[in-house]
């Protein structure tokens, strides 16, 4: 099983003793830095970074900024104490996610999970699990294990099932879905999405009348749920 | 920097427009004779005098009649001869003039040139009608005793000069008047264009001031103009600047109280939620050990007053930044139900861990409102946090469209125990201040109704 290097970056020693134990106990490598200064050098082998914002010397902000410029693929969680909603946009314009504390560590190693998945570094090796489905998620692959057979999707429906998998778990309106997939603004009243939504399902779900996969969240959008 | 009224009367608008007022008044009189000078100057270079005209080559009546009468004296105790001598000398000075002369006995002498109407003897009554026929009349007529003197006793000699050798003819010379009518008329537009161009300067400066004004720059503040002359309007031009700057300053102060306020306060937000991390941290570490039943209730209510103080901080920290105006909010056009949506998107796993169904109703056309995105967010999370904190028992959360009077409201609605209940327990006051310091901010209403069956929430834009 390979393993996941994480890059955490955090000055408050008893925070950042029970994040690096906790991170250690889910079976990741930690490298914990208690400031920014090297944080370009370490990075280099790491496959996602834990950063808080006040940090002695260089703030976080910076310390982000300046690791997306050298790696801009590396994701970035920002982990801090400041939830103003000015913190939380200006963190967001280089970050991948932005958590505040205090926070659960489930969340956190939850988050982590979804960063690696999206950005392709998740040390699991393991199709994603989804009811009756195998999701080969690197390979692009949907295998129906009650016939064991792959099931071929047309390109505007891969788009919509592999937005919904990089936001697996969250709920996703029809215009955020549609803005992802068409990337155009979504016209009110234009039912594209829905149809699409029911070509996929009709592949994907054993009941497409009765949907395991593709939740709809009445009123609200669609979910798919691991 | 402080403005003085204008001291330098040169430097006056007043002072220009006076001017040009006695410029005005000077010029009136002056106007005129300007005028028919330039008039008759003009009139001479159009219509040059002929030659002989200028010259004058006889002079005037006075000098002929001198030069005759000298010349008559001159013959005292002259023969015939002599004076015809002398007429002959003289027909050459006045080529054009008749002359003649008649002796003491009446007897024309010698004519040049021969005239028939001249008789060839005087008598008394000959030379009264001549004298009579003479008088102001033409030829211009000199008769003079040769001698000096009827004494000499030596006759008279005649000078016939037809006048118009000897008058300037005012004939094709005559002044024309449209000259002067010209002059008259380019000199009072001359005065008309400098008061045009007086109150043209000071209709566009005071324009330029204006567009200056009423035009603001990239930062919505008006921009500095350009300062001209230091008159009246020059010192409206600094003092306009001067207000402009003292704006910019003021907004520089304000923008830097701002961001030192801001920053203060995720500091302050940082000192508060480190320690709450640290406690959660042992909490954590405190769950994984074995504990009895009571211990693990304890832990979860600690857990849980941890989350309810970190939520506490976030609304006592937002409501500093908006009850001092320090909130920025950037009113734009938009779909209030695709807000609400998403927003529902997020809390909806929340609802779904607390046992709360949630139904959405909402209808497939927008709503528009002038709202403040960020802010709008933060109504709905902390309604939506209330309801969960508050109304969790009811199990329900309703959000859905209803129409009130010409417009639509959104309606939030639980099936809690009532804000009453809720007062009594503590804790949901700060959010809803916010909810609606921040709605008043959008121009918006909320109305609460509340039982102990539920409490129901509407949001709609206040009718101005």
């Amino acid at each position: 099983m390979p393993i996941t290097n994480l890059l955490y970056i955090e000055d408050d020693p008893e925070i950042g003793e029970w994040v690096y134990a906790n991170l250690q106990e889910r079976g990741y490598t930690v490298t914990w830095l208690k400031s920014g200064e090297q944080a370009v050098e370490k990075a280099a082998d790491c496959q996602l970074v834990i950063l808080d914002v006040m940090l002695p010397g260089l703030d976080g902000f910076t310390v982000g900024g300046r690791l997306k410029q050298q790696y801009p693929e590396l994701p970035v969680l920002m982990l801090s104490a400041r939830t103003s909603i000015d913190d939380k946009l200006q963190g967001l314009k280089f970050a991948d996610d932005y958590l505040t504390k205090p926070f659960h560590p489930d969340e956190l190693a939850a988050r982590i999970e979804v960063l690696l998945r999206r950005s392709g570094g998740s040390a699991d090796p393991e199709p994603l699990q989804l009811k009756h489905l195998l999701v080969y998620e690197k390979e692009n692959r949907i295998i129906d294990q009650g016939t064991n057979e792959e099931i071929v999707l047309t390109g505007k429906q891969f788009h919509i099932f592999a937005y919904l998998l990089r936001h697996l778990g969250q709920i996703l309106t029809k215009e955020q879905i549609y803005e992802a997939v068409w990337n155009e603004p979504y016209l009110d009243g234009d039912k594209t999405l829905m149809v699409h939504i029911r070509h996929l399902r009709e592949k994907l779900e054993r009941d497409p009348a009765n949907p395991e996969v593709i939740e709809t969240i009445r009123g609200i959008g669609y979910r798919v749920r691991a | 920097m402080k403005l003085r009224p204008v001291r330098k009367f040169r430097k006056s608008l007043l002072t220009r427009y006076v001017l040009i007022l006695m410029i005005a008044f000077v010029f009136i009189p002056v106007l005129i004779p300007v005028s028919l000078f330039a008039s008759w100057a003009v009139n001479l270079l159009m219509n040059p005098e002929p030659l002989w005209q200028n010259k004058r080559p006889y002079g005037t009546g006075l000098d002929i009649e001198t030069t005759w009468h000298q010349a008559a004296a001159g013959l005292k105790g002259a023969s015939p001869e002599a004076i015809d001598e002398k007429v002959k000398e003289l027909k050459k000075r006045y080529p054009d003039a008749a002359l003649y002369w008649v002796d003491t006995a009446g007897q024309t002498r010698l004519q040049l040139p021969e005239q028939e109407m001249v008789p060839k003897h005087w008598s008394l009554e000959d030379t009264i009608a001549f004298m009579k026929q003479r008088v102001d009349a033409d030829p211009f007529t000199v008769v003079a005793f040769i001698g000096g003197d009827e004494r000499a006793k030596q006759g008279f000699m005649v000078l016939e000069l037809p006048r118009k050798f000897m008058v300037i003819q005012n004939e094709g010379r005559q002044s024309d008047s449209r000259f002067y009518g010209v002059f008259l008329a380019i000199l009072l537009g001359a005065f008309v264009l400098l008061s045009y161009l007086f109150f043209s300067d000071i209709r566009k400066r005071l324009l330029r001031l204006e567009s200056g004004m009423t035009r603001p720059g990239p930062d919505g503040l008006p921009s500095l103009i350009q300062e001209g002359r230091p008159d009246e309007i020059g010192r409206l031009e600094l003092a306009f600047n001067h207000m402009v700057s003292e704006l910019k300053d003021s907004r520089q102060r304000e923008s830097e109280e701002e961001e030192l306020r801001k920053s203060l306060i995720s500091h302050l937000s940082h000192d508060l939620r480190t320690p709450l991390t640290v406690l959660a941290s042992h909490l954590y570490s405190l769950r994984q050990e074995s504990l009895s039943d009571q211990g693990r209730q304890s832990l979860t209510l600690m857990e849980t007053k941890i989350s309810d103080l970190s939520g506490l901080m976030d609304h006592l920290l937002s409501y500093n930044l908006l009850s001092t105006g320090r909130y920025a909010m950037s009113l734009e056009r938009l779909d209030v139900l695709r807000l609400v949506r998403e927003s529902a998107a997020a809390w909806y796993p929340v609802w779904e861990k607390a046992g709360i169904t949630a139904e959405v109703e909402l209808p497939e056309q927008p709503l528009y409102w002038n709202i403040d995105a960020q802010g709008f967010r933060r109504v709905l999370d902390n309604l939506f946090q209330n309801l969960v904190r508050h109304a969790g028992s009811g199990r329900y959360a309703g959000i859905t469209v209803e129409p009130r009077g010409n417009t639509a409201a959104l309606v939030i609605s639980d099936r809690g125990p009532g804000i009453q209940a809720v007062s009594a327990a503590g804790g949901a006051g700060l959010g809803l201040q916010i909810v609606d310091l921040l709605l008043r901010e959008m121009g918006l209403n909320r109305d609460t109704v509340s039982t102990d069956a539920g409490t129901k929430v509407c949001i709609y834009p206040s009718i101005n």
